[in-house]
């Protein structure tokens, strides 16, 4: 196989990569890099990626990183996916780039740190910061905002107003996905003012079932463990002090 | 099919753009968007781009914001661009849109992040906060070194490319916003980083002469901002005493 991702499933933008790759028939070998076991910092893979970071892609030779140069890679040079993922058509391509664009700023900037914040930290050893965990909440629920009213603007149900998904979709829901890590109150506090929105992750899950569902089932599992840590009293203050490896 | 350009020469993805059509001899019109008077909250550029930011581009009728999917699309919708702005080879494009989009989270956020609390969010009745610029200023040093280690790596371009692609425009257009810190911060920031010196400067007459154009826009509005800021600085002395 000459096609290898370079993945963590507890990675928002892996885990789109993944699926895009099941859903259009690519074949490729998922290599995990574990992040809470500091997989991205060895020598090996800063080989494959300098920057440190999933995901990471091998074609052959050919080395690439950053998931939405990934994906737009891989919707060009790989026979068979269906146009609506990434249209040959330069104004709805435009379209696309914009809100892949607006997204690193906006809703991955705001998402990201609010569950770091809030929720994720101890399992990355890191300290929880409320403070942090605040600022990302205002700029996700902004976020949630500007998708609810300008990006889903339009007859279709995804983005763009589009009749079909496309990368945009994948790579934004994987995105909104990770909020399933934290409480459920929090949750639906932030997501229950967007009903636009909640319908279009339901329509993006269908259209690329079944492997939205399996690749996002580690969210599932890695909850279960948290929830099982926080109650026995592991999860805290305690666990700034001990190593990342004891605690998952 | 008309083209106008929604910018603000202070901004620096717009002066990207601007730089962009004039060095492909593009026709367009500019319509400045004064963000320090508030031009880009009034509702008539609100139709032009809902999310209330430049550069924003209309062609013909259709509107587009984000600077890089408007380079993209100015590469793609006009003949006569040269193909090293934005390669035909699905390899060498993605390399370009890999670093474009590092770009956003590393050097934008850290230079955006230091030079708006050094200065710049004075010009918009903000006040500086030294916390988030010491923050920006952290990230911005690390993505300099980057550049010049890993992007510069086989020079004189990014990614070792012999000519300018819309990802050199870009990220040196980023850079030049530091036009506005003091002499001596820019030295400290950018003197450590030989190559990054070089390329910007390989940038500048790749482009020449709309680099220079476009950016002599700027030092009147430094200027002025620089003065407020001095005000503000011995102010806020002035009423610890």
């Amino acid at each position: 196989m000459t096609l290898k991702l370079y993945a963590d499933r507890m990675s928002q933008p892996s885990r789109a990569i993944i699926i895009f790759c099941k859903l259009n028939g690519i074949d490729f070998e998922e290599v995990k890099i574990d992040l809470s076991r500091r997989q991205h910092l060895t020598p090996e893979f800063r080989e494959i990626n300098p920057m440190k970071k999933v995901p990471a892609m091998v074609d052959g030779r050919f080395k690439l990183s950053e998931s939405h140069a990934i994906l737009m890679y891989l919707a060009c040079v790989f026979p068979g996916v269906a146009d609506h993922w990434y249209p040959a058509d330069v104004f709805t391509r435009a379209k696309i780039h914009s809100v892949l664009d607006w997204h690193h700023s906006n809703l991955r900037r705001g998402a990201a740190s609010y569950v770091l914040n809030s929720t994720l930290a101890p399992a990355l050893g890191l300290p929880l910061n409320p403070e942090a965990a605040a600022e990302g909440e205002k700029l996700l629920s902004a976020s949630l905002m500007k998708i609810e009213t300008v990006w889903l603007k339009g007859k279709g149900r995804f983005l763009l107003g589009s009749f079909q998904p496309s990368i945009a979709d994948l790579s934004l829901v994987c995105e909104i996905m990770q909020l399933e890590l934290v409480d459920e109150k929090d949750r639906e506090r932030i997501m229950g003012p967007h009903p636009k929105v909640l319908k279009w992750i339901d329509d993006t899950k269908k259209a690329t079932r079944p492997h939205f569902d399996e690749v996002h089932s580690i969210l599932f599992k890695v909850k279960e463990k948290m929830k099982k840590l926080q109650s026995d009293g592991s999860v805290g203050e305690s666990t700034r002090k001990t190593s990342p490896r004891s605690k998952m | 099919m008309e083209l106008k350009v929604y910018a603000d020469r202070m901004s620096q993805p717009s002066r990207a753009i601007l730089i962009f059509c004039k060095a492909n001899g593009l026709e367009f019109e500019e319509v400045p968007i004064q963000l320090a008077k508030k031009q880009h909250h009034s509702p008539e550029f609100a139709e032009i781009n809902p999310m209330k930011q430049v550069p924003a581009i209309v062609h013909g009728d259709f509107k587009l914001f984000e600077s890089h999917a408007i380079l993209i699309y100015l590469a793609s919708a006009f003949p006569g661009v040269a193909d090293h702005w934005y390669p035909a080879d699905a390899r060498k494009r993605a390399k370009i849109h890999s670093v474009l989009d590092w770009h956003h989270s590393n050097l934008r956020r850290g230079s955006v992040g230091y030079i708006f609390n050094n200065t710049i969010a004075l010009a918009f009745g903000l006040p500086l906060n030294p916390k988030a610029e010491a923050e920006g200023e952290k990230l911005l040093l690390a993505s300099l070194s980057t550049i010049e280690s890993l992007w510069l790596e086989d020079g004189p371009f990014l990614l070792g490319n012999s000519k300018p692609s819309i990802a050199d425009l870009s990220l040196v257009c980023e850079i030049t916003q530091l036009e506005f810190a003091d002499e001596k911060d820019r030295e400290r920031i950018l003197s450590p980083h030989k190559k990054v010196l070089k390329w910007m400067e390989d940038t500048k007459k790749a482009s020449a002469p709309y680099f220079e154009e476009i950016h002599s826009s700027m030092p009147p509005g430094i200027a002025q901002l620089k003065a407020l800021k001095a005000q503000v600085i011995s102010q806020l002395s002035a009423s610890k005493h």
